[in-house]
Order: C-alpha cells, then structure tokens, then sequence
C-alpha cells in the first residue's frame, strides 16, 4: 500500500508516517468510470447547415444600400451541374461540370468530388470573402437550383461539395478552426 | 542450575554461519537477511499502475463526455452521411418520416398534401408549433437573442419538393438557420 515515510520515528515522537487511503480513491474513480461509461454517446451524428434568406422585422430606418456581390447559383440538371456565378441579375461567368457520382460506403452515400474542387477553384478565383472571419464577417452565398422530385442524399451531396472550400476562423473556438466558404441556400420558384 | 551459554565469540570454536547485518537491531531486518524460515505467502497487489489505467480511462471518457446527452434520432429515418460537417447543437428537431413530419417526436402535420399539390407549400400545423416553439423560448428567456437554429432529421429518400417547402415553413415560423441531420463521413471537415 502506498504511504508516506519520512523517517524517524524514534525518539518517542509521534510518528509522522502516513498511509495513504488508495482504496477509497480506487472505489471512486471506479464509479466515475462506471458513470461516465453509462452517460457516454457514441453518436456521430453531426449538422450540416444552410441558411433560409427571409427580411427580418420590419423597421422604421429605410434599408440601407447594398452592394451587390457575386453569388454562386448551382443548378443540378439531370446529366451535369451548372456554376453560375451572378452579381444580381447579371451573369458573370457559367461553367458547366460533369455530374459524376461517386458511391461512398455501403449506405448508398454518394460524392461528387469534381463537382467539390471545380467549386473550390471557382472560389478561390471569385469569392469575396475568403479571409478569416474576424477581419470579415461576410460570407458568400451559394444558391442550390434542385428538382422537386430529387432525393435528398443527392442534395446534401451537392450540398457538401459547396461546403468544401474553407476559410479560417480564429473567432470560432480551439474546435474549429475552419469553417466553409459559402453558404448555401435553396432556390424557390 | 543451568550455566548461561557463551556467546560464539567466547567459544573455542566459532559456529559457521551467516553474520553480515545480523547485528542490526532491527527485527524485520534480522529476518529478511537471516535467511531463515518459510516464503512470505503475502503478496503486494500493485495498485499504481491500476489507479494509473483508471485515470487514463476517466481521462479519455471526460474528455468524450457530451453534456448535452443523446440526440434522438427516428428509427425510421435513414439519414445521409457528410464529410464538410458542423458538431451538433441543441434546437428543435423536425423529423420527416414518409409522409408524416415530428417536431421533438410530436406530429405536427403530414407531407401528403405537398406531393399532391406537386408544388412548394407551407405546412400550417408544422408553422404553428415552431412559432409556438420560439414565442415560448422568447418568454422563457427575456432579453436574450434567438438563434433560431432547427435541425431537420430527413429521410434520404424524401423528395426535394418536401425538404424545401419543410425548409420555408421553418423560416417562416421565425427559424431561418436550418440544418440538416446528417452522419459524418471520413475526416471532421469545418
């Protein structure tokens, strides 16, 4: 068992030794063990995230002026995607990129990874905010044009392959460093 | 009357033997280096690298503990699997199992008419909970800002026309960041 000794103990005196109690130690961190092992969750559940555009509340202030900023729409079609990159109304530029899905898994998850790094270098060519989130609150906005009738592990594929590029963010806290360059949204007609 | 023996020294002859630290006045000393008498049957269990271990494990499910507790996901729901993904936060959840919409397990309205309509619409039952949701939380917690975060749990089967019109009701009851439940997949994006 483990003790202090600090020698001595003659003399007389009262012994300074020390044993030191492991047995309560040991019965408590067991039952922390046991109650931690009970409350544990293993699930790997995470979110991905998308932001609905709508006016806030109405104020008296007329709204300021906005410049308008290049948005990325991308439009699923039956055979490709189509980036259009629009400042308001007008079309900048339109690239088209082969829908090739590629099956991750055995859960029938798919990825389009030409689609994720053709959206990378657009990005990195055309966003506007692409420093850290500190210096730029901004961030770009990417619009989802899908059919009514596609599955949604389509979408939330298309969608993570626009959350692709990333941007720092020293503001977010020690677990994420980086968060996505775009943010999307869904078109609605 | 007995004669009290000579000691080995006062001996003619002196008996062989150990001597080294046997004139050490202490008992267990005396014991130990005499050589004498059976093995110690007592055993020491090693209780330091065991207390050692325990505290690695305490460590390791501390830092994995999650306070906000087990997420309740439909059993129903068969979700999709991301890699670009954020760590979950506590929101109201919208569940869309077929045809029928949860919010926290709690019908709140069906995606039927939506398919039969074939055409994006609010769904009022759904519209009326979240905004009893948020006027609630509101009440709850004065002075506060509303984050107006809601996750939505979606089959990966469910049609895009009843994901977007779900998605346009939330924002319409006053939750416009909406997220999608989701597995994670390969390495921890952003």
């Amino acid at each position: 068992m483990a003790g202090i000794d600090v020698g001595g103990g003659h003399g007389g005196k009262r012994a300074t030794n020390h044993e030191i109690p492991l047995i309560p130690f040991i019965d408590f961190l067991l039952c922390l063990v046991a109650f931690l092992l009970v409350t544990a969750v293993w699930s790997q559940m995470a979110r991905i995230n998308a932001d609905a555009r709508v006016p806030g509340p109405p104020k008296d202030e007329p709204p300021e002026e906005v410049k308008k900023e290049k948005q990325l729409n991308v439009e699923m079609k039956d055979t490709k995607f189509v980036l259009i990159w629009k400042e308001g109304n007008t079309v900048v530029s339109t690239i088209d990129v082969e829908k090739k899905a590629v099956p991750v898994g055995n859960e029938g998850d798919i990825r389009y990874p030409d689609l994720a790094k053709k959206i990378v270098d657009e990005w990195n060519q055309n966003g506007s905010h692409r420093g850290d989130l500190r210096d730029d609150k901004k961030t770009d906005q990417a619009v989802l044009h899908s059919d009514n009738s596609t599955p949604f592990a389509e979408v939330v594929a298309v969608i993570d392959a626009i959350y692709t590029p990333k941007r720092d963010c020293s503001v977010c806290g020690p677990n994420q460093k980086k968060i996505p360059g775009l943010n999307v949204t869904f078109s609605v007609n | 009357m007995s004669e009290k023996p000579l000691s080995r020294f006062h001996q003619p002859i002196a008996v062989p033997g150990r001597r080294l630290l046997h004139h050490v006045p202490l008992k267990f000393v005396r014991k130990k280096v005499s050589g004498g008498g059976a093995r110690s049957v007592n055993q020491e269990i090693p209780l330091i690298p065991f207390i050692d271990f325990l505290l690695c494990i305490v460590c390791f499910l501390l830092a994995s503990f999650s306070a906000s507790g087990e997420l309740p996901v439909d059993k129903n729901v068969k979700l999709p699997n991301a890699e670009n993904v954020m760590d979950m936060t506590d929101a109201p959840m919208v569940a869309i199992t077929g045809t029928q919409i949860l919010v926290d397990g709690t019908p709140a309205g069906n995606t039927r008419a939506i398919v039969e309509a074939n055409r994006l619409q609010r769904v009022d039952e759904l519209f009326n909970v979240l905004k009893n949701k948020r006027e609630l939380w509101k009440q709850l917690n004065p002075g506060k800002e509303f984050s107006g975060i809601v996750v939505l749990q979606v089959d990966r089967k469910v049609e895009a026309l009843v994901v977007k019109s779900v998605f346009q009701t939330a924002a319409f009851a006053g939750y416009p960041n909406v997220s999608f439940m989701v597995g994670r997949l390969g390495a921890q994006g952003g």
